[in-house]
């Protein structure tokens, strides 16, 4: 592939990913008549479920600078973040019209309450809320968590008119083990070779898989698996950052771009963490959905939105850093996000007595201009650089 | 003889200067040159540029090296390299108050604490968020509704012995604050004093971010009122150095670095690509 070619196929995906009218999705629709597509709000959904019931998941991530908020201020507070408010506008205004369903789970208390905010705006939607459990390390956590999914697969039949079978579920479970590795190996290129391939282009590649059927986007990281590697790129002085914190909430297409212009390669990130949730393949024997609840509790990343006192989360950031070797860690947070900025005062404890240079950055998805995040980032570049 | 230049684009004023290292005695300031930043940057850039020149009675070609720094570093085209004000302002306060520890820099539009090492290198800083509370132009609101020049605030603030209580730390809204006192028949010099120390607590709230250890240098335009001088230590419980050419510490820092890098090769350091 021809760097130019690669910079367009980039540019397309950064479209889907940034598509309010969610095209794609209206498209697989009028492709698969009668067929039901659900959104998610991050960060995780067990999206093989509602692909064995032969629906479309499609992940939301708010709706950034494109869309103005009219109808959302006058629902939430003023210290409510901007995924809460601009996802609660675009089904306020329409844009959420393709989709049959919304699922919420428990994140924080925003994202709770926008669930039952919608249910009183829209009484005749269907949404669920999927209570994922809070103690892992609790024998009774498997149990439980294989309720709630066998809850959210009757509920989902019961609105598709269809049933989803132990093959069909591990099916979707195989397709999404795919495109988890097919991520992860990108991850390790990017941070094997940042020069190769840019933040801006894993980040929009991945985004747009929200909004297509798992097996197109699985085609397509397979297309950039094959092609990258033939680009040619010089490295340039930059340093190697891990960026923490954008969970939920996405920080603007421009700045995660401004953070490499201002020298930064990033080697981890956890961008849209719900599509990478997995650390390696969910089994395919046994009983699909104990092996789906087994694996959320027993193979998933660290998250601020998981609490895991098995594999603590800040002990698990430092030792990320040192094995890719990330000379700084870049806590990217959305304004207003708790579970962020509790587990802020975690990581720069931890973070300080490795000896770590870390940089708070805020951030809003609806904000448009970066200069003093520029000001920032480069300082905070040129300390490193010119230490 | 080696000239290097710095040019800080700041929001409201442009500081230019032209300093020289003929190996021995360390670099020296040359000339200083002061613009007003207005709507186009790029021009005042040049003619902060040029006016340094002028002074330094050079013309611009014997200048080996221009550093860019200040909001404005990008619109710098005759530049060789940008660096942000803050790191512009670290080694522009090592370089002239020796052993400073806390940089507190407050300019026309932003404010920002920085703490530093011993060559004047970066260990931490904070900025203020996106609005005017704590800069210059807070200030500058505050003389305009009273009536009287901005050269003149700090001095009389210095006067006042009651200082008034301001609720707003809001650039917009303290005009209703000073004029309500004003309309109370309070004294000039009295609100003036309490304008004073608002900026001051807020300044050093945000400072207090970072460690404070002297010695604490304050730099940028603001630094030139003698009142936001006194305010600021009494708030501290500490003096601060306040060097006369603090105005121009980013552009010293910025040529400062300019000097270093006509010994270096262009690809050592970042360059970054020009962009808006």
């Amino acid at each position: 592939m021809q760097c130019a070619e690669s910079e367009r196929t980039f540019d397309k995906y950064a479209e889907i990913a940034q598509d309010l009218s969610l095209a794609e999705v209206r498209r697989w629709k009028s492709e698969h008549p009668g067929a039901k597509a659900i959104g998610y709000f991050p960060v995780y959904a067990p999206m093989e479920i509602i692909q064995a019931c032969g629906m479309l998941p499609v992940g939301l991530n708010g709706a950034g600078d494109r869309l103005d908020i009219q109808y959302a201020d006058a629902r939430f507070g003023s210290f409510i973040c901007s995924i809460v408010k601009t996802t609660l506008e675009m089904a306020m205004t329409g844009h959420l019209e393709p989709l049959d369903g919304l699922l919420f789970s428990t994140i924080c208390d925003s994202a709770r309450n926008l669930c039952y905010v919608l249910k009183r705006n829209f009484p005749h939607m269907y949404l669920d809320f999927l209570h994922l459990p809070h103690n892992p390390g609790s024998p009774a956590a498997v149990e439980f968590l294989r309720g709630e999914y066998a809850r959210l697969q009757q509920q989902l039949e019961e609105l598709g008119g269809c049933s989803a079978t132990p093959e069909g579920l591990r099916h979707a479970i195989a397709l999404y083990n795919q495109n988890r590795a097919l991520l992860r190996q990108l991850y390790a290129l990017r941070a094997a070779a940042p020069h190769l391939l840019r933040t801006w282009e894993l980040y929009t590649l991945m985004r747009a898989g929200n909004f297509v059927p798992v097996e197109t986007h699985n085609q397509w990281l397979r297309e950039a698996l094959e092609e990258l590697p033939a680009r040619t790129g010089k490295p340039r002085d930059s340093i190697r950052v891990v960026i923490e914190g954008s969970f939920c909430e996405q920080p603007p297409l421009d700045l995660i771009k401004l953070m490499e212009e201002a020298g930064c390669y990033v080697v981890d990130d956890d961008f849209i963490l719900g599509r990478r949730w997995f650390t390696e393949d969910v089994p395919l024997d046994g009983e699909p959905l104990t092996a789906l609840a087994e694996s959320y509790l027993n193979r998933a990343v660290y998250s601020s939105v998981r609490h895991d006192f098995r594999n603590p989360r800040h002990k698990a950031l430092v030792e990320k850093t040192r094995r890719l070797n990330g000379q700084a860690v870049i806590l990217l947070i959305a304004k207003f996000c708790e579970p962020a900025y509790f587990d802020y005062v975690l990581f720069k404890r931890e973070l300080e007595a490795a000896g770590i240079p870390h940089l708070l950055l805020e951030f809003e998805e609806k904000a448009f201009t970066f200069e003093r995040l520029r000001s920032e980032v480069e300082t905070f570049v040129e300390s490193l650089l010119f230490d | 003889m080696r000239f290097a230049a710095g040019v800080d684009v700041g929001s409201t004023q442009t500081k230019a200067v032209i300093m020289e290292d003929n190996g021995g005695g360390g670099p020296r300031l040359v000339a200083r040159a002061l613009v007003d930043t207005g709507a186009h940057v790029q021009k005042a850039a040049e003619h902060g540029f040029l006016a340094a020149c002028r002074e330094a009675g050079i013309p611009a070609q014997e200048v080996g090296f221009v550093v860019g720094t200040g909001y404005g570093r990008y619109k710098i085209t005759f530049g060789n390299a940008q660096m942000t004000e803050i790191t512009c302002h670290a080694r522009g306060a090592a370089f002239l108050c020796p052993g400073t520890r806390t940089v507190i820099d407050m300019g026309g539009q932003d404010s920002k604490a920085i703490s530093i090492g011993a060559q004047g290198e970066v260990l931490d800083f904070v900025m203020n968020d996106k609005c005017a509370a704590g800069t210059g132009r807070f200030l500058e609101n505050a003389a305009d509704v009273m009536g009287i020049s901005l050269d003149e605030v700090g001095p009389l603030s210095l006067q006042g012995k009651q200082p008034v209580k301001i609720t707003t730390v809001c650039t917009v809204f303290v005009e209703s604050d000073i004029l309500s006192y004003l309309a109370q028949g309070k004294k000039p010099e009295d609100i003036l004093n309490g304008v004073h120390l608002a900026i001051a607590r807020r300044t050093v709230s945000l400072a207090r971010r970072v460690p404070i250890e002297p010695q604490i240098a304050l730099t940028g335009g603001v630094a030139r009122n003698i009142g936001m001088v006194r305010a600021l230590e009494q708030v501290l419980g500490a003096n601060l150095q306040v060097s006369a050419e603090a105005h121009f510490t980013g552009a010293i820092g910025a040529a400062l670095f300019a000097l270093e890098k006509m010994d270096q090769s262009f690809e050592s350091a970042i360059w970054r690509p020009a962009h808006a």
